[in-house]
């Protein structure tokens, strides 16, 4: 009786359901753009960088905001993409390109307060098959050249699941958009047209790229177990300068003396010879470091996930702990001024002043 | 429709039952008087068998789905996914505080583990569903270069040693669930108990009040006292510990019964001066009580917070209509009638003007049914079988009563004495040649003026009034009890608020890991984040960003919800291992809760329309978002509910004292004067309500709606007699002077009594009872003034010429002209 009543009750609610909701399609994120929030300058923000003096944060959602008084107000930008964002990067104080999930590459021309989408994972796949379907590239056999047309098949197939994770420009025209599977595109022309280079990386495991950066010394991407990856400017390909270490490196910083790449439970890998030697760096930390920058008088800082500041004034050989107000977890940081960090992660932009 | 008729002819004075013709009367008095004995042999075994019902059938107890709208479409979709919806449903929350350290203390922890034990094991507990750091379902989980690892926070080896304390402490570090059940201070942790409403097996509800004496024995005192072992303090809320607590309320009522009587005796005595028929009178209300509850209990009726006052109010209006009763004996055995005749002539008077009374007291209480919560729905329903009770005891048991005992002679005269010194003038006599005045036109102007400043200030005043409950914590109890106390604790050092709005995502079976309902349910989570009073949400979605993280060494820029269906799998199935409340077990039906600041109604208004809008915008077939569930949504629409129903409520209950007087006066114009003190005094009242910072909740809508139905009664007698004077060919100055004089005693009583019989609820331990008390006593003494100084004022400029319709009390008004 109470059990036929329930579902009577449950029926008649499903009917008046059904009948109430008018059939609005899924707002795919790609499709959707982000939507303005007060709290966004306090949620998930995954990457930071400068854009002249202006500092750019993106995250979660689609959030970019930008601020001009040092991380003190923040604006947040127009994106016409609300899915979740991972790296930005600024050439020069205008222009500036930030990446993400769903594959979406998003580039400004106005110091970060306009996107436009350049590119997303649903063209990923097209642009590949197209290009090498009728590839001459140098450097790969056919073998190879039918592995790539797998992947380009693969990628058209699986649709916008693959996302960018980093994302770096050496001028206003030439830059690189990097992420999982060997995932790497180039462009010569400040994005209008996308070049896939899954070609001229040495990934053969097709394992995933955490960042890419550009040192005093050279390009450097870094990824998954240990692969620590440099642009042979030549030949225009990325060669392994990989580190003997099982874990996967988050990210790479360096000066014009040295190259510092460091990842999980506080591995810090340096290299003063171009990558060709690797030695291990004490940091004393077991968290995970997930973001580093130069500070204006040259010191390298890292960030952990637990919210550690580490800096070095010789070139990564040493890290000092830097005592921090207050702890947040972090993953990214960038200077802010002389004196001065921004650290952005789970809890948002967090300034921290910085010791001389 | 004469009642009956007081001519001295027709009602002579016979000193002997010889002179008496017994078989004079209407039909039912020959009954009635006739077969005298066969009516007490019958009352007797009525009370007999009702007795027996109320000794072994009366229950206490309120259940979690008789207080809630059961119509409202938040409350439907509820129960229709209860079943899906564990943790959100009917849980209490157990602290357990560490007084000497913190919760990492050995013994701390061996103590812990005994309560939690012994809580899982309490019958009426949802077992699976407990969380404590003892119960394997909290669990943590971390990302390493060898991958994904989890396990429960209390390790499978854990033995009490400095080793295993620092592991449990690491592990609590990396577990967000475990975490939620720390104390910020980290001296004390939670145990969540979710309840079963009804046992699955023999399907009978949960015994709040023993559930609740088990928890104060076997975990509070048990615990608070052990000799062993570190001093520990338990706080424990939930709504079945307060449902306990409530119960414990009302078992003191009877002790408030016990001060109303008294007060109401005192009255009566000190009105008729007769110890007998003082005697008579509240015995005759107490029976009255007796076969409300026998009848009550019989008929399967629970006695709850809410139905426990109804008691009350039958003895309060038993008592000052049985003090009417009275009045007529007293004059005609001070006039020398035997009390048999005494007792038939007033059973002939009072008969059928005494039935419209009480039906009108009917119409408050009847008008009560139109309101959704099967609470006062139960009220409603055995305060109505309590007024028809009373029609028995007080109109035939009484006065049958009355024809054995009689009452005393002196007593008598003095009746006859009182109220011929009243028409000179003299002692209460004074204030009624005051009131007087009131029928002239610069007293009646004024009066008019101050009643309607009043009611324009009432009305700006009321105008802030609000919807649902105002304090912190449960409003049920006072702040200072013991439970708003736990709760004061719970809330300060725990990060969860305990008041959580629940959305329900529905999908196809296996949906919730659907990336496009999981990017919806996110997207919800993120909308009601940006409302005022939202501290955070919590859903799958949520859970899910986090497992895929932890898939790809924790990185936060994996906190996503991703579009790779195997990924999204993992993410799903770990994350509802970690946290089986996440969803249910086909994975169709996930609640996305918000942890609001507070639960006022603003806070509760803007959630609801936030989570509407995204409903009415997002939901498809697949994928329905469907309000509300979680405490904070099933307040939301008692509020909706309470604010609707307060509206009919409201309409319902004048026009429903509109038709009654009318039916009784036969003129508009007399309605208006009977009905404008009403709604002075609701307007007051919920002025009132304002100043004393109550908001309409399910405790105050009976209050007007009483306070309206029995407060027409003042005005009943008072414009009866009145029109009835007029009617005769006095004028309104005369009528009403006449009027007071012999009604503005009985008046003044059933004011004083009335509110007598609802004084004592202020002293309640059960905060709304106490609102209730404060209230209807305001209600019926303001009545009580409004009808005395209104009536006049109203009936100057609205009833000056003499009406034509015969009203229905002109029986009672030629007896009193007599």
């Amino acid at each position: 009786m109470k059990f036929r009543e329930r579902i009577r009750t449950l029926s008649s609610v499903l009917v008046l359901m059904t009948v109430a909701c008018p059939s609005w399609a899924f707002q795919d994120p790609l499709d959707r753009p982000a939507t303005k929030s007060a709290l966004a300058q306090r949620s998930l923000l995954n990457a930071v960088a400068r854009a002249g003096a202006r500092l750019v944060v993106a995250g979660q959602r689609g959030h970019i905001l930008y601020s001009d008084d040092a991380g003190k107000t923040w604006m947040q930008a127009e994106v016409p993409v609300s899915s979740d964002l991972t790296a930005v990067h600024f050439p020069t104080s205008q222009k500036g390109w930030a990446v993400g999930h769903d594959g979406v590459v998003l580039a400004t021309t106005d110091g970060g307060e306009s996107w436009v989408k350049q590119l997303d994972g649903r063209a990923l796949g097209q642009v590949m098959q197209e290009y090498y379907a009728s590839f001459e590239g140098k450097g790969i056999d056919a073998r190879q050249l039918e592995e790539l047309r797998a992947a380009a098949l693969r990628f058209a197939e699986e649709g916008a699941d693959k996302p960018f994770l980093s994302v770096w420009f050496d001028s206003e025209t030439d830059g690189y958009a990097v992420g999982v599977f060997n995932l790497i595109f180039q462009t010569s022309d400040g994005g209008k047209t996308w070049t896939p280079w899954f070609d001229r990386t040495e990934n053969p495991e097709q394992l995933h790229f955490s960042s890419i950066q550009r040192t005093g010394e050279g390009l450097y991407i870094a990824g998954e177990r240990g692969m620590v990856l440099k642009l042979d400017k030549e030949a225009q390909r990325f060669r392994s300068v990989s580190v003997d270490y099982p874990g996967t490196f988050f990210g790479l910083t360096g000066s014009e003396q040295s190259v510092v790449v460091f990842g999980l439970r506080g591995n810090v890998f340096r290299s003063e010879d171009g990558g060709a030697q690797w030695h291990k760096v004490t940091t004393g930390l077991n968290v995970t470091i997930t973001g580093a920058t130069l500070t204006e008088d040259g010191r390298i800082a890292l960030v952990s996930q637990r919210g550690d500041v580490l800096m070095s004034a010789d070139n990564g050989r040493s890290f000092t702990s830097s005592p921090m107000a207050q702890a947040l977890p972090a993953s990214a940081v960038a200077p802010v001024g002389t004196h001065a960090l921004v650290l952005v992660g789970t809890r948002g932009v967090n300034i921290q002043p910085l010791k001389k | 429709m004469a009642v009956g008729t007081n001519n001295p002819d027709v009602m002579p004075v016979v000193p002997s039952l010889k002179d008496f013709d017994s078989s004079s009367g209407s039909w039912l008095e020959r009954l009635l008087f006739n077969n005298r004995l066969a009516v007490m042999l019958v009352c007797l075994i009525a009370t007999a068998v009702l007795g027996y019902f109320l000794a072994t059938q009366l229950v206490l107890n309120a259940s979690f789905e008789k207080m809630i709208p059961q119509n409202h479409p938040f409350v439907k979709n509820y129960l229709a996914n209860q079943a899906d919806l564990r943790g959100l449903g009917n849980a209490i929350r157990v602290v357990v505080e560490n007084t000497e350290g913190d919760i990492y203390d050995p013994k701390y922890l061996a103590t812990l583990r005994e309560i939690s034990d012994e809580l899982i094991l309490t019958p009426g507990v949802d077992r699976a569903g407990v969380k404590s750091l003892w119960t394997p379902a909290v669990r943590w989980v971390e990302v390493t270069e060898e991958g994904f690892q989890g396990d429960p926070v209390m390790a499978d080896d854990y033995d009490g040693s400095p080793q295993s304390i620092a592991q449990l402490r690491q592990n609590i570090a990396r577990s967000s669930t475990a975490q939620n059940l720390v104390g910020n201070n980290e001296k004390s942790s939670m145990i969540v108990v979710p309840l079963l409403d009804r046992d699955p097996q023999t399907m009978a509800r949960l015994d709040y009040r023993s559930f609740s004496h088990t928890l104060e024995e076997s975990i509070r005192t048990k615990y608070e006292n052990a000799m062993d072992g570190p001093k520990l303090k338990i706080h424990i809320i939930g709504f079945a510990k307060l449902v306990g607590d409530l119960m414990d309320g009302l078992a003191q009522m009877a002790t408030y019964f016990v001060a109303s009587a008294l007060i109401a005796t005192a009255i009566i005595f000190a009105y008729t001066r007769c110890v007998r028929s003082t005697l008579v009178v509240v015995v005759c209300s107490l029976i009255a009580v007796l076969w409300q509850l026998g009848l009550v209990s019989a008929l399967g009726f629970e006695i709850d917070p809410f139905s426990v006052l109804v008691p009350f109010l039958v003895f309060a209006i038993g008592v000052s209509h049985g003090a009417q009763k009275m009045n007529g004996i007293l004059q005609d055995v001070g006039r020398g009638t035997h009390r048999l005749v005494a007792a038939r002539y007033t059973f002939r008077r009072l008969f059928l003007a005494g039935l419209t009374a009480l039906l009108a007291d009917a119409v408050g209480f009847a008008v009560l049914m139109v309101i959704d919560f099967p609470v006062i729905k139960d009220l409603a329903i055995t305060a109505s079988i309590g007024v028809a009770i009373l029609i028995v005891t007080n109109l035939v048991l009484l006065p049958v009563l009355l024809s054995y005992v009689g009452v005393s002679s002196t007593a008598a005269e003095r009746s006859l004495r009182l109220e011929r010194e009243e028409s000179r003038g003299k002692g209460f006599g004074k204030f009624w040649l005051f009131l007087e005045h009131f029928t002239e036109r610069r007293w009646a102007s004024k009066v008019i003026l101050v009643a309607a400043v009043l009611a324009v200030g009432g009305f700006v005043v009321s105008l802030n009034l609000k919807i649902g409950d105002l304090d912190a914590g449960a409003p049920e109890l006072r702040p200072e009890s013991r439970y708003n106390r736990d709760n004061a604790y719970i809330t300060g050092n725990y990060s969860l608020s305990s008041d959580q709005f629940a959305v329900i995502l529905k999908t196809p079976p296996n949906g919730c890991v659907d990336y496009k309902a999981l990017t919806e349910a996110d997207r919800l989570g993120w909308q009601l984040r940006q409302v005022p009073g939202v501290q955070t949400t919590v859903s799958l979605a949520d859970s899910v960003r986090v497992v895929t993280a932890g898939l790809y060494d924790g990185s936060s820029k994996w906190l996503t919800v991703a579009r790779n269906q195997e990924t999204v799998n993992f993410a799903g199935n770990q994350s509802l291992i970690n946290n089986p409340d996440l969803a249910n077990k086909e994975c169709s039906i996930m609640p996305v809760v918000a942890y609001l600041a507070d639960h006022r109604a603003e806070t509760l208004e803007r959630v609801v329309q936030a989570a509407s809008e995204f409903a009415a915008e997002h939901s498809v077939d697949e994928r329905q978002f469907l309000l509300a569930a979680g405490n904070s949504g099933i307040e939301a629409a008692t509020n909706i509910t309470v604010r609707e129903a307060n509206r009919t409520m409201l309409l319902y209950v004048y026009v429903a004292v509109m038709a009654l007087c009318y039916i009784a006066f036969r003129s508009w114009r007399a309605v208006l004067v009977a009905v404008v003190p009403l709604v002075l005094t609701s307007i007051l009242c919920e002025a009132l309500m304002v100043l004393l910072g109550m908001g309409i909740k399910v405790a105050t809508l009976p209050v007007i709606a009483l306070g309206v139905g029995i407060g027409v009664d003042y005005a009943l007698y008072l414009l009866s007699a009145q029109l009835a004077y007029q009617r005769s060919g006095l004028s309104l100055a005369m009528a009403y002077k006449k009027t007071l004089q012999f009604t503005g005693r009985i008046v003044a009583l059933v004011g004083v009594t009335l509110g007598a019989g609802v004084v004592t609820w202020a002293w309640s331990p059960i905060k709304f009872q106490a609102d209730m008390g404060i209230l209807l006593t305001f209600m019926f003494i303001v009545n009580m003034f409004g009808a005395l100084v209104l009536v006049p004022a109203l009936s100057y400029f609205l009833l000056s010429t003499k009406p034509v319709a015969t009203p229905i009390f002109d029986g009672e008004a030629e007896r009193l002209v007599a």
